[in-house]
């Protein structure tokens, strides 16, 4: 049973106002009080001291993209100096052979080498904690160790947990976490958060079970699910671009944009990874989450602040104006591809049935194309086209918008028709925006030609930008979730892709490979563009 | 890549034209030349850009774009003597790829001579990355003798590419008093300046430079100011706590300890110090009731008067015995009460940072460092570009400087 506390009047008329603002009565605090000294602070904040603790710190994400970014974060002193780690993992390492292995990592993946002093610093800091992840054992000793590390290191029983381990994993984690009260944030006695890799669940229904799990322990303020590409600098220049400049988002809408095309392409294939991707493939690990996250920023309407939630709202909103689609949408507005043996950069590569632990009659698509609409006052009417796949020509993410063609051809008789206005954002390589227009051609005839004005990131800063790891991990720490998704936006981006893949449950089996390797994807993915009279970009 | 290699056609034999492939991240000198009048050099300029092939000779043997110039300001560096402009020089070609500019250094001389121009243009570029085109920019060296020194805005101002901003940066110790102020604040955007290089204790500089955005539209840096950005983020850390946050509200004293050498405490910097109780005062609504004012013994200090809503709260710049460099803070100490509790924040400079301590009635808090290794000038520079716009809290807090000094 549970007794409320009595709720102290809240002032309702402009008498009660007055009398409150005379000090006479206690006005209801309605934000908490702001620090006035950090106001205007230049720096980028240093996180609270705690203690981060990485499951799944002997795998392939771990070295590759966590500890570098942590590395970076100390080098640039990004991390708080009563900072440690807490890397457990199954693998017999003690916390030195675990450090020498780290620093192997570091040498290999780090985008700047920290010097030799740093680099000790840093790994002095990481601590190997071994054990299995559904060993109750587990988590008693690392709860002793916390303690011990809280004391030890002045961390104030701060706790970031990272979870980059397999998804599979994740509920077993979550759950000893709450049986060991770890999650709790009691007063005054510091923060708990948790990091969670993508993929979020592998359909609606899983991820609404797995969020349930999570939710269960930590609430949604404590939870903070990665899409690494939000964190990347393109993108997050994406909502500067939009929403810092004037110009650009009276065009942003129906009345003046065609279509608008996202790519995320690959070169690369599957690799070491077959397992992993004969049970994902690309609608779950890219449409799923990259795609529909970038589709919802450029789709986004204002956010009314910069706060995580606003800005949360909105892309919720434009993932909710996308109707899921039916069995018929399915068969004629998303492509799926699976690329065979051929060249990429001039080198022979083989087809995804035969990469290692990939079934040889495999039906996991590596390429999906699709047309959606988001019915919205904004867009309504306007395609949004979207692909992704493996072993592509070449790797190039981008946002491309089309403009519409201007109403009345005053220069009919220009012997080259002019292309519509067209502008790229390039999330990478060569990240930057270019702008396409028509120029007249100099001389005495009336040509014209297209020409661009191509911002590159490259030539206009030259320093390093932060990796997308790093950012996110330091906006974690700090407990800004603006770039992380939410419980429902996880869902609603699950509820356009589950269909997709029900659909084709539903369909005879693809004929697979359709696509050579190296090439831009499977014939239908041009036809399903071309019933527009459009045709995909050129990269 | 023969262009890269043979001078440029009409440049004559001043022009020498360098010739290497580029390593990734080290500028580079690609162009240089002399002129004697400003229409000299603005011809060199356009030459630089127009009439050699933009391309040059990639690790393998491949031909390789040069980019065309990228600027993202204008930066004119008043120096007062040649070998400052050849500091500057240097940080500023470390900053090309980061930050490409046109920069031109100014080096008045010669007062009473003959009015000459001598100028030695450069183009300086940088690659990257390995897959990128280099980026170049502009440098200018210009010597003005004799009664051309005198009229420095007819000088500078047909150099400056329209539509970009201008930033004057004058280091070592500026007389805004004189012509040079005259002659090029009124066509800059921003001012640098670094305080803590001014002689004598720098307090009467702070109030004239205090009184530049006035007189000339002009924003202000100076990098006596950036270079505490970590002590505020400790210093603003320790309230972040709900707790102490309402103690800022009452606080009793400000105690602000520099490194004075032993013997001659007078003679510090004391800028730095200053900016410490500025900023707390500004960031906190404090009023000034009485400027500071040097104490008569020799390790007296300064001391001061602040109004805080009804509470006076004394302000105390005391120089300490130190290795450091004079002017240097050692310490800031805040001291508070609330509701009879006592407050007590200090925060000590270490070698690579600071460390907060705090005790509430004398209960000792849990010890917090930050990371913060000395800044260069290059990264000030480039922290100044990177934050462009009007900076109000620093206005605020050089403002408040001013009428602490008043």
């Amino acid at each position: 049973m549970s007794t409320k506390a009595p709720v102290a009047p809240q002032p309702r008329t402009i008498r009660e106002e007055r009398l409150a603002r005379d000090g006479k009565r206690r006005r209801p605090s309605h934000h908490a009080e702001a620090n006035p000294l950090r106001e205007g602070l230049r720096l980028e904040r240093v996180p609270d001291p705690h203690v981060a603790v990485l499951f799944g710190a002997t795998g392939d994400l771990s070295h590759r993209k966590v500890f570098p970014a942590l590395a970076q974060l100390w080098r640039t002193n990004l991390l708080p100096a009563d900072w440690a780690l807490v890397a457990v993992g199954r693998r017999p390492y003690d916390d030195g052979t675990f450090r020498m292995d780290i620093a192997e990592s570091l040498h290999r993946n780090c985008r700047v080498q920290l010097d030799e002093e740093a680099e000790h610093q840093f790994l002095e800091r990481v601590f190997y904690h071994r054990g299995d992840f559904a060993d109750n054992a587990l988590y008693d000793t690392l709860t002793a160790k916390l303690e011990d590390m809280h004391l030890e290191h002045d961390t104030r029983s701060n706790l970031l947990f990272y979870l980059a381990t397999q998804p599979s994993a994740f509920p077993e984690i979550v759950g000893q976490i709450g049986r060991c009260g770890l999650d709790h944030e009691v007063h005054a006695g510091g923060w708990r958060r948790i990091v969670i890799e993508k993929p979020f669940g592998r359909d609606l229904g899983s991820a609404i079970r797995l969020n349930r799990e999570v939710l269960k322990v930590f609430r949604e303020t404590q939870v903070y699910r990665i899409d690494h590409y939000l964190g990347k600098e393109t993108v997050r220049n994406l909502l500067v671009f939009r929403f810092g400049n004037g110009i650009f988002e009276p065009l942003w809408n129906r009345r003046y944009v065609d279509h608008i095309q996202i790519t995320v392409a690959e070169s690369l294939g599957v690799e070491d990874r077959g397992a992993f991707y004969e049970e994902t493939g690309a609608a779950r690990d890219v449409l799923q989450n990259h795609l529909l996250q970038l589709l919802s920023l450029v789709a986004m309407e204002p956010p009314a602040t910069f706060a995580a939630d606003a800005l949360r709202d909105e892309k919720l909103k434009v993932l909710r104006a996308i109707a899921p689609p039916t069995r018929q949408d399915v068969a004629r507005e998303v492509v799926r591809g699976q690329y065979d043996k051929g060249w990429v950069a001039g080198v022979p590569v083989a087809g995804y049935r035969t990469e290692p632990e990939v079934d040889a009659e495999s039906e996991t698509e590596t390429f999906v194309a699709g047309r959606f609409e988001v019915d919205d006052w904004r867009w309504s009417g306007v395609p949004f086209y979207l692909r992704t796949g493996k072993r592509m020509a070449k790797r190039a993410s981008e946002i491309a918008i089309q403009f519409r063609d201007v109403p009345h051809r005053l220069f009919a008789d220009a012997n080259t028709d002019p292309q519509p206005n067209l502008l790229a954002i390039r999330v990478q390589p060569d990240e930057g925006i270019l702008l396409r227009f028509g120029s007249k051609v100099p001389g005495l005839g009336l040509d014209i030609r297209p020409v661009t004005m191509d911002f590159t990131y490259g030539t206009a800063f030259s320093q390093d930008a932060p990796d997308a790891y790093e950012t996110l991990i330091l906006d974690a720490m700090l407990g800004d979730q603006s770039l992380f998704t939410r419980a429902d936006e996880v869902e609603a981006a699950w509820s356009i892709v589950t269909p997709i893949h029900d659909a084709w449950l539903d369909m005879p089996a693809p004929a697979f490979p359709n696509y050579a390797a190296g090439s831009w994807g499977p014939e239908d993915a041009e036809e399903l563009i071309q019933r527009d009279g459009r045709s995909w970009r050129r990269m | 890549m023969e262009g890269m290699s043979r001078p440029a056609p009409g440049s004559g034999s001043r022009t020498s034209l360098m010739s290497a492939p580029a390593t990734v991240g080290q500028p580079m000198l690609r162009w240089q030349s002399r002129a004697k009048s400003i229409d000299g050099i603005a011809a060199e300029l356009g030459r630089i850009w127009t009439s050699i092939s933009l391309t040059t000779e990639g690790p393998e043997g491949d031909e390789r774009r040069v980019a065309a110039r990228t600027s993202v300001m204008n930066l004119v560096v008043i120096a007062g003597r040649g070998e400052v402009g050849e500091r500057v020089a240097a940080i500023v070609d470390g900053l090309t790829g980061r930050h490409p500019s046109r920069t031109l250094i100014v080096t008045p001389a010669d007062p009473d001579g003959p009015a000459w121009l001598d100028a030695q243009v450069q183009a300086h570029c940088v690659l990257p990355s390995d897959t990128a085109a280099e980026t170049c920019s502009e440098m200018v060296y210009l010597t003005c003798g004799g009664e051309s020194g005198q009229h420095l805005s007819g000088i500078v101002a047909p150099l400056l590419i329209h539509d970009l901003p201008v930033t004057v940066w004058w280091p070592g110790e500026p007389h805004f008093e004189g012509r040079s102020a005259r002659e090029l604040l009124p066509m800059a955007d921003r001012v640098l300046v670094d305080g803590s290089g001014w002689s004598g204790d720098g307090l009467k500089g702070l109030v004239a430079l205090a009184n530049l955005p006035a007189r000339f539209d002009v924003e202000i840096a100076d990098f006596a100011m950036l270079r505490q950005a970590r002590w505020r983020e400790a210093i603003a850390s320790t309230f972040d706590r709900p707790g102490l946050l309402p103690f800022l509200g009452h606080l009793d004293r400000i105690e602000v300890r520099y490194a004075a050498a032993d013997g001659a405490p007078g003679m510090a910097n004391v800028v730095r110090p200053m900016y410490h109780v500025a900023w707390l005062a500004s960031r906190l609504g404090m009023t000034v009731v009485e400027p500071v004012r040097a104490g008569e013994a020799a390790w007296s200090g300064y001391d001061g008067l602040l109004r805080h809503g009804r509470r006076r709260v004394p302000v105390a710049l005391r120089p300490v015995e130190s290795t450091a460099p004079r002017g240097t803070t050692l310490i800031v100490q805040i001291h508070a009460t609330r509701n009879r509790s006592q407050l007590w924040v200090e925060v000590t400079a270490y070698a690579d940072g600071v460390v907060v301590q705090a005790s509430l009635d004398g209960e000792p808090m849990p010890e917090r460092r930050f990371l913060a290794p000395r800044k260069r000038e290059a990264d000030l520079l480039a922290e100044t570009i990177e934050t462009p716009g009007r900076d109000p809290i620093g206005a605020a807090v050089l403002d408040t400087a001013a009428r602490l000094v008043a």
